[in-house]
């Protein structure tokens, strides 16, 4: 990692620059919120969206798309070449949960469909300061070192540029007029006190220590029922969730009969069909097994797995649930704290 | 295709025709919707219909005469399978909407007087599996064209198609859309089956539930939600029986009677 200033009045000519590097993707304003969005006028960027409605993930394996088309002699993958794509704005939050999500798919099994796309796409991250939704501090996952190709930290009127891969070096190579390369003792000294600042703002205070322990010993726990009683089962915390990436594979045919594609498509383990197998049996008939799925798989079985937790404390579902079920309100009942909804 | 091409009837009882419109109006699909299968009967589309075996069904409407009930049963015995499509057919539609305790006969009277009516023998309007046993339930007011040609396409191809088993607010969220329940709204998403691609919410209007219920939609929650949103027993009420007869009522109405 390196890093250099950008002055803030250069930020704009410097994505211009960068331009050969795919289409840029930020955040933009919709409605009460914010979506990522493929962007041609800079000044649409929201530099102080927190999250957007749905994370970055819909950019490395899309909410539907067609894995290959198949008619009586074979199969055809689509020769169509996928566009590179630069994603800006991503905070450390998703920035971890980009790397959960680059392990998952590679780490046991290299899923082709993702990596096609991540190995298209360069990714801008850029600093944040919480609101009251914010909990990556209890998730540790509040900086980040790695994740990124090029990281904005804001400090008044011009960003630190962190590089932190050859591709993002490649960017900056590209505008090397925009940038200062000069970082001084004073910018240090700005950088610490940003920092500072940052960490005094954290609102939410949860605390994570110890949970997969809590999760073990909560199999029984009458939480999971009370929670199956109220719970939509409409999927939206897992839809918003950066580190959820379960999806169903459903094959399309034409009326002819003779052709037709195999579909990718999210799922949702709050879905009733999610858990049910041939023959009609399902393992998570009722709502309450889903839910205790949902977050022991999220706060304990990926720790064993994957050697960390599966929540990187975005606070999406916290605004997502129209019933309050969420990480906070789970994890407050299990450990018997009081719970705010 | 070196198969034989499958028998198929379309029929439409009480309602718009709004399902068999949907169809018609898909002119990109409608030559391979005609050269895939022996279309024995589609009135509203073709003139030359008849009676013969069917492999498939497409029922539209609901059922709101003893003669239609009469001519439903007999659909169902020469066909192999029977597929409700459209909410009239699936539910009852608008027709078989609960109003009350002052019972169909008197409603009845208040329309239509006490004439008589030649050749026909009218009920209280219901849902075609009140009569006849339905193997496929394809939903919407009116239906989606893309789901029905899906459906229509695995059916020939003897595969049940696999239709979405959860609530309209997962496309809607899939869309990004603000929640409208969220937002205070009286919004049935989370009780409605997916399949219209959240048409309503994605327009700022709240779910209606023209799709019917999910399989496993809970009433309950949703009922306490809105009551905790300090909508009335009465508003609350209306707009679950406004699309789905007796889709969203009769759950609705065992849970009012356990309260």
């Amino acid at each position: 990692m390196r890093a250099v200033k950008i002055k803030k009045e250069n930020l704009f000519d410097f994505l211009e620059a960068i331009k050969p590097f795919g289409d840029l993707w930020g955040p933009v304003k919709s409605g009460d919120g914010y979506v990522l969005e493929k962007v041609t006028d800079y000044s649409n960027i929201e530099m102080s969206a927190l999250r957007t409605r749905i994370p970055f993930k819909k950019l490395l394996f899309p909410p539907k798309f067609t894995m290959f088309k198949f008619d009586e002699k074979g199969i055809r993958s689509s020769d169509e070449e996928l566009p590179r794509q630069v994603i800006f704005g991503l905070h450390p939050c998703d920035l971890h949960a980009l790397l959960i999500m680059d392990n998952f798919h590679s780490l046991h099994y290299v899923d082709p469909y993702y990596r096609e796309r991540r190995e298209r796409t360069a990714v801008i991250g850029l600093s944040c300061f919480p609101d009251d939704r914010c909990f990556c501090k209890a998730t540790n996952t509040h900086y980040t070192e790695k994740g990124f190709d090029l990281f904005l930290t804001d400090l008044g009127d011009f960003y630190i540029l962190w590089i932190g891969s050859s591709l993002g070096d490649d960017m900056v190579r590209e505008c090397p007029e925009l940038v200062d390369e000069e970082v001084t003792h004073d910018d240090l000294e700005k950088y610490i006190a940003w920092r500072k600042k940052r960490e005094s703002n954290f609102k939410l205070k949860l605390d994570f220590t110890g949970m997969p322990s809590i999760m073990e010993l909560s199999y029984d726990s009458p939480l999971w029922d009370e929670l199956g009683e109220k719970c939509l089962s409409c999927g939206a915390c897992t839809i918003v969730c950066p580190t959820c990436p379960c999806f169903n594979v459903i094959d399309e045919v034409d009326i002819g009969g003779g052709t037709g594609e195999r579909t990718r498509r999210w799922d949702s383990c709050m879905f009733r069909e999610y858990s049910m197998v041939a023959g009609g049996h399902n393992f998570r008939e009722a709502r309450s097994e889903r839910l205790k799925l949902r977050f022991t798989h999220k706060l304990q079985a990926f720790v064993g797995a994957f050697g960390e937790a599966a929540c990187v404390g975005c606070g999406r579902c916290i605004g997502a649930c129209p019933v309050d079920i969420d990480i906070q309100t789970v994890a407050q009942n299990l450990k018997g704290e009081e719970v705010k909804a | 295709m070196s198969q034989e091409k499958k028998s198929v009837g379309l029929y439409g009882f009480t309602g718009c025709n709004g399902d068999q419109l949907v169809i018609i109006h898909s002119e990109d699909q409608l030559l391979p919707f005609f050269d895939s299968a022996n279309i024995k009967s589609f009135s509203l589309a073709k003139s030359d219909n008849d009676n013969s075996e069917l492999d498939l069904a497409f029922v539209e409407g609901s059922i709101s005469s003893q003669e239609q009930a009469e001519h439903v049963k007999a659909i169902r015995e020469r066909t192999r399978y029977l597929v409700a499509i459209g909410n009239c057919a699936c539910y009852g539609g608008i027709q078989a909407m609960e109003l009350g305790a002052k019972g169909w006969d008197q409603r009845f009277r208040k329309v239509y007087g006490d004439g008589f009516f030649i050749n026909r023998t009218p009920i209280e309007s219901k849902p075609i599996d009140v009569f006849v046993n339905v193997d496929f339930y394809l939903p919407g007011c009116p239906i989606d064209a893309r789901q029905f040609f899906y459906c229509f396409a695995h059916f020939l191809q003897d595969d049940e198609p696999v239709f979405p088993d959860y609530p309209v607010c997962a496309e809607c969220r899939w869309r990004e859309n603000d929640c409208l329940l969220l937002k205070g709204e009286l919004c049935l998403g989370p009780l409605t089956a997916a399949g219209c691609g959240a048409r309503c919410p994605s327009h700022n209007l709240t779910c209606l539930g023209c799709w019917g219920p999910m399989k496993e939609a809970n009433i309950g929650a949703e009922f306490n939600l809105l009551k905790e949103k300090d909508y009335s027993l009465e508003e609350i009420k209306r707009r679950f029986r406004m699309h789905t007869g007796s889709g969203m009522m009769k759950p609705l109405k065992k849970l009012l009677g356990a309260l």
